[in-house]
């Protein structure tokens, strides 16, 4: 008797569990194909941002704030301004990156760095809204609609080592990324806020060219 | 001579025995040769024995990439390097297996390796005292706030994320100390990983590196290798080639090589021959005096396959070449018998001719006795396989011969040496000019012979393609010097005392600030008991500072927000338990490939290698250092072709001047008049003269083969003038110039057409025996009558 109704909790689970995620999937089909028809417009990207760190090495919360630039296809300038001025730009596949504590300034190969390798590619896929690349690496589920707030789960496994979740939330007008909550294992989170991001602007010459230090 | 009467009157009647005999043994002989064991290596011509080259070789080939296969892939400059590497993986993967072992094109993803997260718990074994110095500053206040600052901003910045445990257990970055290490087992001086790939610094060449179970020596083998390597090589993209650089290469280039060579000689030689035989020949039984060299080199195999085993191939091939000189005793006899003139019929013939045949046999038997005390086994081999060709050669054309060359045809019109003698008393003038222009060949050769070079470079021997040696010095160029190193062994019958002697090895490289270019498994695996002193040093050093440099970093930490548990990990490792870095413990970090070219274990115990660079200035500086320190060796392939170069000369002048002893003795106790030993002695003295002065002219080096192959000149030339001198003394008519002329054109066309090779041996033999032999035939039958004139 108690087998029986075991089989039908399990039975009744499962059905549960497939309804919910085949809501999900038919959910997420048009929705991702609204994100990349709109992303698919953006030339270019600019935008001030806060950077929220919770991290348990730190004793408080470390409020960081920087400027994020975007040029299709492939230039990216991510630079914090306080409390130190650093960040690196992105060119292709080669790259720089600064320091005004250490007045260093170094180029690297997105090839030859695979840190810098994995970080330039989930911020061009941000910007980007490439969201073909993100399906390949990421888990994908809708955890709201208004706005669009995406959840994914790494499927790699070395970096699933590092991240939980991450929660990727759409402007309004559904152009550009808003937000996003990085959850690391262990709970260490980063919170990025895009402020005034502005699309399709003119941007300056030196932009993708490493500041003076 | 009696003896030879003897024989002849017996065998006769018993021709068909004599033939039925000879069959017998010669189908003996085949079966025995079909059985021989044939060793194909050059060892065979090196110093053996406790020899300082014989010990060298056998120490260089345990270099690393001495035996590996590697793989260079180069890209067009509009290729991608990410599209290299994946067609180089692409490559590794369509390689047999069978012939290609361990496909290696890279170390693999380092990231992954436990090596980065473990290494740093071995600091504190590893850092030796100018470690400890370097350490002691980091620990200053200003440093420790520069490392913290910088701490931070790299914790902002998105890698931050990756970064964050190795900055809690390292905020000093002391680990660093202990990475740098790694870059001394990097055998590839310009080398960087991309991707777990070895990638060239301009990104448009990479690697595979492995091993083969194909012999290097074994040509057939060879060719299998390069066709699987073509065939993978196929599905390559346009725009990116792959060369394969191994002896393999080399091996199947010599065999081809030798292969279109000897189809050329034979057919130049061969073609030579016929004419010689219809012009000069012209009969049947003549075939018997060509048939005579191979029936003694038949023989000659069989007994020295019998003394030695396995036989080397390069001292079967030489003996093929050497036993040329047997041709001389059947022509000999051949025109003695059948074109000499003697009242007292075939039988004084036979044994007037018999006795130059003889002293030319001992004279030759002699100079190549004297090879048996050579230091190079190979011509210890060659002694016994030259001297049994020459006493089956011997007996043949004294025993045998006489019996099927036929009747007597003397033709005293044509003479060349009644129509020789008649210019020379007809134009006395013509005798002095033969005379002059001797001489100032002579003076010329000996001039130019001052500037003769020996060259003992084992590669020069090999014929070396353009486009491989086009390949391996594009290797060199994109990779540094990977392949040819001076190698210093560090020897101990237990692993802790080869460790310490590699430490004293590295120690002294550093005392001498020659650090740059050395590949040693010094710094990351030092004995035990110098990782018990770091140790112990590393812990002294923490016992003075840990309370202050914990307030201080806790005090900074707290400056730039750090919490204060943040570097628990730090001062937690500073308290872990000791751990020794062990040989298992690299093949757990996966360096097993740098461990296995730089550890080695034999019967005696185990040996270290360190590799140099080798320049002449430093081997010879580390030469003088490591001289008096015992179980450490240094071996470079420059001092060992220099040493083999002194070896090689030291060799031949002890085989000259013993062989010159040697056949002066016999010519002493043969003609027992000096005059006569001086004449007997020209063409030999003539034709060694020319051949040295011909090379020095030419700007050509004296190689090995040049060597072996001068014997047959010293053995032919010899022969030459004994057989002129006893007929210039003996009443008999022996038909000695035409048997000269034609022995001396049978050598030129034989083996002086293999001057014809491309092949650097063949060609050296045949270059060799040209000179030697057109100064010596001429001094015979021109010099001689003119020094002496024949006898009435």
């Amino acid at each position: 008797m108690l087998k029986k109704i075991f089989i039908k909790y399990l039975l009744l689970l499962s059905l549960v569990f497939l309804a919910t995620t085949s809501v999900n999937a038919e959910e997420l089909a048009p929705l991702l194909a609204e994100l990349q028809q709109a992303a698919a417009e953006t030339e270019t990207l600019s935008s001030p941002f806060v950077q929220e760190k919770y991290l348990q090495i730190f004793s408080e919360k470390l409020i960081s704030n920087g400027q994020f630039a975007y040029q299709k296809p492939d230039r990216l300038r991510w630079e914090l301004l306080t409390p130190v001025a650093s960040g690196f730009i992105l060119r292709g596949d080669q790259g720089e990156r600064w320091n005004s504590l250490s007045q260093k300034q170094e180029k690297f190969s997105v090839k030859s760095d695979p840190i810098m390798g994995m970080i330039a590619q989930q911020l061009l896929a941000w910007a980007r809204v490439d969201l073909d690349w993100l399906q390949s690496r990421y888990r994908m589920e809708v955890s709201s609609v208004t706005p669009i707030v995406l959840t994914l789960y790494p499927l790699d496994q070395g970096e699933a080592t590092f991240i939980d979740h991450l929660n990727i939330q759409f402007s309004t007008d559904r152009r550009h990324v808003s937000e996003v909550l990085m959850v690391e294992q262990g709970g260490d989170s980063t919170l990025l806020r895009f402020i005034d991001a502005q699309v399709n602007i003119e941007l300056a010459a030196d932009t993708f060219q490493v500041p003076e230090l | 001579m009696g003896l030879i009467t003897l024989c002849y009157r017996r065998f006769q009647r018993r021709r068909g025995w004599l033939l039925l005999l000879l069959l017998i043994l010669l189908a003996l002989a085949s079966w025995k040769i079909s059985q021989l064991q044939i060793e194909e290596s050059i060892s065979a011509m090196l110093p053996d024995g406790k020899s300082l080259v014989a010990h060298d070789f056998q120490l260089l080939q345990q270099a690393p990439f001495a035996r590996q296969l590697v793989i260079h892939l180069r890209a067009d400059p509009e290729i991608d390097s990410h599209d290299l590497l994946v067609a180089t993986d692409q490559l590794r993967l369509a390689l047999p297996a069978e012939l290609f072992k361990g496909p290696l094109s890279g170390p693999g993803e380092m990231t992954t390796s436990p090596l980065f997260n473990q290494l740093g718990q071995y600091l504190p074994v590893l850092v030796n005292a100018e470690d400890l110095q370097q350490i002691a500053a980091q620990l200053e206040p200003e440093e420790i706030d520069q490392h913290l600052a910088a701490d931070l901003a790299q914790l902002l910045q998105p890698q931050g994320m990756v970064l964050k445990e190795t900055i809690r257990r390292d905020p000093l970055q002391l680990e660093g100390l202990v990475l740098q290490k790694l870059s001394s087992l990097n055998p590839i001086p310009e080398v960087r990983l991309q991707d777990g790939h070895f990638l060239s610094r301009d990104g448009h060449s990479s690697l595979i590196l492995a091993d083969t179970p194909i012999s290097m020596t074994d040509a057939v083998g060879s060719k299998a290798l390069l066709d699987a390597f073509a065939v993978a090589c196929q599905q390559l993209p346009d725009g990116i080639q792959a060369n394969l650089i191994s002896g393999h290469a080399y091996t199947l280039a010599n065999a081809q090589t030798i292969q279109k060579d000897m189809k050329l000689v034979l057919l130049v030689s061969g073609m030579g021959i016929l004419l010689l035989f219809f012009l000069f020949l012209r009969s049947i039984r003549a075939l018997f005096v060509y048939l005579l060299p191979l029936f003694s080199m038949a023989m000659a195999l069989v007994v020295t396959a019998a003394w030695f085993k396995p036989l080397s191939g390069i001292t079967v091939g030489f003996g093929a070449v050497l036993l040329g000189i047997t041709i001389d005793f059947g022509l000999h006899v051949y025109f003695a018998l059948r074109y000499g003139r003697c009242q007292q019929g075939r039988e004084q013939l036979l044994c007037a001719v018999s006795r130059p045949v003889l002293f030319g046999a001992l004279t030759t038997l002699a100079a190549f006795a004297v090879l048996l005390s050579s230091a190079l086994p190979g011509q210890r081999q060659l002694a016994i396989f030259a001297m049994a060709g020459i006493v089956t050669a011997l007996l043949l054309a004294l025993l045998v011969l006489p019996h099927f060359i036929g009747p007597n045809k003397e033709n005293g019109a044509s003479s060349l040496r009644q129509l020789r003698r008649h210019v020379y008393d007809r134009i006395p003038s013509l005798r002095i000019a033969v005379l002059l222009i001797w001489l100032g060949v002579v003076g010329f050769a000996a001039v130019q012979a001052q500037d003769l070079k020996i060259n003992a470079e084992l590669r020069q021997l090999s014929y070396l393609p353009p486009a491989l040696q086009q390949a391996e010095q594009a290797l060199g160029e994109t990779w540094g010097n990977m392949r040819s190193r001076a190698l210093v062994f560090a020897s101990a019958p237990d692993l802790e005392g080869a460790l310490e002697l590699n430490e004293d090895i590295w120690r002294k490289l550093q005392g001498h600030g020659m650090l740059k270019d050395i590949v040693s498994l010094a710094p990351l695996l030092p004995s035990q008991q110098t990782q018990q002193q770091n140790l112990h040093a590393w812990r002294t050093l923490w016992q003075e500072r840990q309370a202050t440099v914990r307030d201080l970093l806790q005090l900074t930490g707290q400056k730039y927000g750090f919490a204060d548990n943040a570097f628990d990990p730090f001062w937690e490792r500073l308290n872990e338990p000791e751990r020794l870095v062990t040989p298992e413990l690299l093949e757990r970090w996966g360096l097993e490939k740098a461990l296995n070219n730089l550890l080695l274990k034999n019967d005696q115990g185990y040996q270290l290698l360190t590799l140099i660079p080798d320049q002449a200035d430093l081997i010879q500086q580390l030469g003088e250092d490591f001289a008096d320190l015992p179980g450490i060796t240094l071996v470079s392939q420059r001092r060992f072709s220099q040493q083999l170069s002194y070896e090689i000369g030291a060799d031949f002048s002890r085989f000259i001047t013993l062989a010159g002893v040697a056949v002066l003795v016999l010519l002493v106790l043969l003609f027992r008049r000096i005059p006569e030993v001086l004449l007997a002695l020209l063409p030999v003295l003539t034709g060694v003269l020319v051949m040295f002065g011909g090379m020095g002219w030419l700007g050509l080096e004296m190689n090995l083969f040049n060597v072996v192959a001068s014997i047959l000149i010293i053995g032919l030339g010899v022969d030459y003038g004994i057989f002129m001198v006893c007929h210039g003394q003996q009443e008999e008519h022996l038909a000695s110039s035409r048997a000269i002329l034609i022995s001396g054109l049978t050598t030129l066309i034989g083996f002086g057409a293999l001057v014809l090779a491309k092949h650097p041996a063949l060609h050296s033999i045949g270059l060799t025996v040209l000179l030697g032999i057109s100064a010596a035939v001429p001094t015979a039958v021109l010099v001689i009558p003119a020094f002496r004139p024949k006898r009435h």
